[in-house]
């Protein structure tokens, strides 16, 4: 626990010293951007664990009889794989991964507000994912990822786990946020002002309350949860007076912002991503961050969506229903952005790009297809049904994930110093692509012909495209071996990127590739935005940022 | 910060207002008029906090025109860049939410380390 000296009047008196040794470095780090690469690195292990229990689950539904796993073992491989693949990859990749690894640097800043609760939100991260597996042990729980009582509540031990473990990674993301606000609030460079920073912070920025106080309502139901359980303590339980409509209500008032916790820093990576390659300024600036912003605070407003088929009552499913058609328009109007930012661009047909561009047509299918939820008599012929999970997977899929990979192809220079391999990117991008397609395209009509989610057998009639589907999704996971291999590949046989291969303009680009430990030996004045490419860059005192010289004392600019 | 506190003043009485509207078109719905009214009074308390706690700092962030010498003789100070504590205190808190299903004896040594770590952690963080 060595606190660094620092050495009054030497060269480096206001920039700590750098970490010596592999575990002070990479293990037991404080440094925002390792912290970042050990999120991105324990989600991407939690991902491959979440592809094979997909693959399972895909297996199992070759058949219409089964037969791959019992029928109480794919129960608990689907709760499983939603429950990983929403709290253990979606939301730490986009929020702490990425937000860890490039948001401090964007707004100038050396390191987050409190960089120990940092860390802590990390190690929190794996323990949560250790317990979230080993329920297997105990009988993993079997009631999906939103573990409805009163099945929850007749589950075996396994589901307490996965209330404790969700509960943590649940105190975890909250701190994340609490870091996150704080760090966008006080440690902006000078002349960052709000409508300065990258849209890529406005996307943090609107994530972090969301991870501070729709989390507290999840946190409280799993609490009551976990307790009723463990100690027989009735808050759900119908038989003993409880109500297990009040768990939809807290479940969703958390899950609904969680959709958008999981997609806003994505809209926030295209944001980069597309006037990049585009080499145009983002159209739209204002609208698109503001937009975010009012997604965030929609957000809550729609989380009864989820239950017109609970007993709701008729006057309560109106508004809900409006108020969800409404959240479609900050969402419009940044497909819109984006879509006039490509239009006359000089556009760069990078995977990155290839990636954005893919997010833009598989998330406004996704999108398209929720305004048609929100439609109570659509939504009451198709609840429950395979349509809700070809939904979900071109929302979270062809949204979340196209924009995590986009953000890989993009910032792994920065984490690494080298490029992703081009060539296998545009093989891993083309494969995912169409495998995406014709695995979760044909749930659509099979929701809509009544075949029920969340089984392990189904009708006979149905054989066709679940076959075709379970085919179809063996290729998409080749796709991800290809981009694991690529980017095991590449760390040390990519091609050196330099400080700023894609001639991006915000700042974390203007420092080495990866960047030092103390990310800025000065910290910049902004005097701009960052996105037009005609002008000179809006940085002032970034001169010394690519040269060998050791950081300069404190007081001598 | 103006900018900062305004966003959350108005996210603030926007939530409030719904919290009201939906108290009435749910018919006194007690689940949902809570967790929104909780929603508003959380963003409340975070505008209320940087209109009090914060009300004399002053951000080379929020002004357009600043420039590198307004922002010098920050002094990021002393700070670790390495620590152990957060990983131990992780581990500690695992073993008492197992213990807490599994058993309990696990789950009360988990509840000392944890303090034990926290407290650490506190004064390791406090040097700075």
């Amino acid at each position: 626990m060595a606190v660094a000296a620092v050495h009054a009047g030497g060269i480096a008196d206001h920039i700590h010293p750098e970490p010596q040794g592999f575990v002070r470095r990479y293990v037991f780090s404080l440094d925002h951007k390792i912290i970042g690469i050990q999120y991105i690195i324990t989600a991407f292990v939690f991902f491959m664990l979440a592809g094979l229990l997909a693959e399972a689950i895909r297996t199992q539904l070759l058949n219409p009889g089964g037969g791959f796993v019992a029928n109480g073992t794919y129960n608990e491989i689907y709760s499983i794989h939603g429950s990983t693949m929403v709290w253990l990859v979606t939301i730490p990749l986009l929020t702490g991964g990425f937000g860890n690894l490039v948001f401090p640097i964007m707004i100038g800043a050396r390191d987050v507000a409190f960089p120990w609760l940092n860390m802590l939100s990390f190690w929190i991260f794996p323990v949560s994912g250790l317990m979230l597996f080993s329920s297997f042990l105990l009988g993993a729980p079997t009631a999906g990822w939103m573990e409805y009582p009163p099945v929850s509540l007749q589950g075996a031990a396994g589901t307490s786990m996965w209330c404790a473990a969700i509960f943590l990674v649940g105190v975890s993301s909250t701190m994340t946020g609490i870091n996150f606000v704080v760090t966008i609030l006080k440690m902006r460079a000078p002349g960052m002002t709000f409508t300065r920073m990258p849209l890529f912070v406005w996307g943090q920025f609107a994530t972090a309350p969301l991870l501070m106080i729709a989390t507290t309502a999840l946190a409280a139901a799993l609490a009551a949860l976990f307790i009723e359980r463990q100690f027989g303590v009735p808050f759900f339980d119908p038989a003993k007076g409880g109500s297990p409509v009040m768990w939809q209500h807290m479940f969703w008032f958390y899950s609904h912002p969680a959709v958008y916790i999981m997609i806003l820093p994505a809209f926030g990576i295209i944001s980069e991503v597309l006037p990049t390659f585009a080499r145009k300024p983002i159209f739209g600036y204002k609208l698109i961050a503001f937009s975010s912003m009012s997604i965030a605070l929609l957000g809550f407003m729609v989380w009864a969506h989820h239950m017109f088929t609970s007993g709701l009552a008729p006057f309560l499913q109106l508004p809900f229903m409006i108020l969800t058609y409404v959240i479609g328009v900050p969402t419009g109007i940044k497909i819109f952005s984006w879509t006039a930012t490509l239009f006359r661009g000089k556009i760069h047909y990078t995977t990155a790009m290839l990636f954005a561009i893919g997010f833009i047509a598989l998330f406004t299918i996704g999108g398209i297809t929720g305004i048609f939820l929100a439609a109570i008599p659509f939504d009451l012929h198709v609840h429950g049904t395979y349509f809700i999970v070809a939904h979900l997977h071109y929302v979270l899929v062809g949204g979340s994930l196209m924009g995590i990979f986009a953000g890989m192809y993009y910032w792994f220079p920065k984490m690494s110093g080298r490029l992703l391999n081009e060539t296998l990117g545009k093989l891993h991008f083309w494969l995912f692509f169409i495998g995406f397609n014709l695995t979760f395209l044909p749930m659509h009509w099979l929701g809509m012909e009544g075949m029920p989610r969340e089984v392990a057998t189904y009708d006979p009639q149905f054989t066709f495209w679940n076959r075709f589907e379970s085919f179809a999704s063996y290729l998409m996971t080749f796709a991800i071996l290809i981009f694991f291999f690529n980017a095991i590949w590449s760390i040390r046989n990519g091609k050196r990127a330099g400080a700023n291969p894609w001639g991006a303009r915000t700042l974390e680009w203007q420092i080495p590739s990866p960047p030092n430990y103390y990310n800025f030996k000065h910290v910049p004045t902004v005097y701009g935005l960052p996105y037009d490419f005609s002008t000179p860059l809006p940085y002032k005192g970034l001169d010394e940022e690519l040269t060998d010289s050791p950081p300069v004392p404190a007081g001598a600019h | 910060m103006r900018a900062f506190v305004w966003l959350f003043m108005i996210a603030a009485l926007f939530g409030v207002a719904i919290a009201v509207a939906y108290w009435f078109i749910a018919h006194r719905e007690a689940t949902g008029t809570a967790l929104l009214g909780i929603m508003a009074a959380a963003l409340a308390f975070t505008a209320g906090y940087a209109i009090v706690a914060e009300r004399d700092a002053r951000l080379e962030g929020d002004n357009p025109k600043e420039s590198i010498s307004d922002a010098a003789g920050e002094d990021l100070g002393i700070f670790t860049t390495h620590s152990s504590w957060p990983v131990l205190t992780a581990l500690c808190v695992l073993a008492v939410l197992v213990g807490a299903v599994w058993a309990p004896l696990i789950g009360i040594a988990g509840l000392v380390c944890l303090l034990l770590c926290l407290w650490r952690l506190g004064a390791e963080s406090a040097r700075v």
